[in-house]
């Protein structure tokens, strides 16, 4: 049951994710300004959006691992789990952010990059949760999941900032296209197709987020199974 | 350089964008598969 369950869900994935390409390359229509290199936001946009989710995922898993570690270990540890897969995925996500990103901008603006406010807090993200990985794989022990934990919850606080950017500062980066105010918006063609790749890239987003949840589980049980053995052996 | 051609940098962003995704599911995979060996 099980197994049917996970194969139907990796089967619509892939339905929406076929879709969504199909929209995105050949219904939605081009962009009258930018032309063709316009169709990068159909995966620009959803990237950045689910890497945001799952950095909150990761601030509610480093809350509950701070909250139940003297408590509850069991619900400690699979808070921590939420917290580790939710930082990895998002930096994966965010990663595509920072690639596509500047693919677009050298034919639309004809620069790679620019220091400015968008980008600048975008960067700054992924490197504060790049070291958030960094720590969890050269430091060990209790005390790195409360490191761990406190940075994850000090990363989660730029999402707000890199979010409100372009609202906040002038940016090279363009205004919101959507809750920007006057002006703002796109045409009702292209929110179709942004919407079916922002739900694809969701249900694609969530199952690797499910996958990395359970590989980090059966890690920490292999984990806590060596160090029984370790205690036996010493007894 | 001067005047890049988008529909090379758009194939670029959806390749590249897949090859981000199937290489860290592909690294996800090869360490839930390492896990069940050390199990077995």
């Amino acid at each position: 049951m099980k197994k049917i369950a996970i194969g139907l869900y990796v089967a619509v994935t892939l339905a929406l994710m076929v879709w969504g390409y199909y929209q995105a390359i050949y219904v939605a229509p081009e962009d009258a300004q930018q032309g063709e290199i316009f169709r990068i936001i159909f995966y620009h946009v959803p990237s950045a959006s689910v890497a945001f989710l799952f950095f909150a995922i990761s601030l509610c898993g480093s809350i509950g691992y701070l909250a139940f570690r003297h408590g509850n270990q069991a619900w400690a540890q699979i808070s921590d789990a939420w917290a580790l897969a939710g930082a990895e995925v998002g930096v994966v996500f965010c990663t595509v952010v920072l690639t596509t990103g500047p693919l677009w901008g050298r034919v639309a603006w004809g620069i790679w990059w620019t220091w400015d406010a968008r980008l600048t807090t975008t960067l700054v993200l992924w490197l504060i949760y790049v070291s958030y990985l960094l720590l969890r794989r050269f430091a060990a022990g209790p005390q790195m999941q409360t490191l761990a934990a406190v940075l994850g919850i000090f990363g989660a606080l730029d999402v707000p900032i890199v979010y409100m950017s372009n609202r906040w500062w002038r940016t090279q980066h363009p205004s919101p296209v959507f809750g920007g105010g006057e002006g703002s918006g796109m045409a009702p063609a292209m929110v179709s197709v942004l919407m079916w790749n922002m739900l694809a890239w969701f249900v694609w987003g969530l199952f690797i987020l499910g996958l990395r949840f359970v590989v980090e589980r059966k890690q920490q049980k292999i984990v806590a199974a060596e160090q029984q053995l370790a205690l036996d052996a010493t007894i | 350089m001067d005047h890049p051609n988008p529909h090379q940098f758009l194939v670029a962003a959806y390749c590249v964008t897949w090859a981000i995704q199937l290489g860290y599911v592909a690294w996800l995979t090869f360490k839930w598969r390492a896990q069940k060996r050390a199990k077995g």
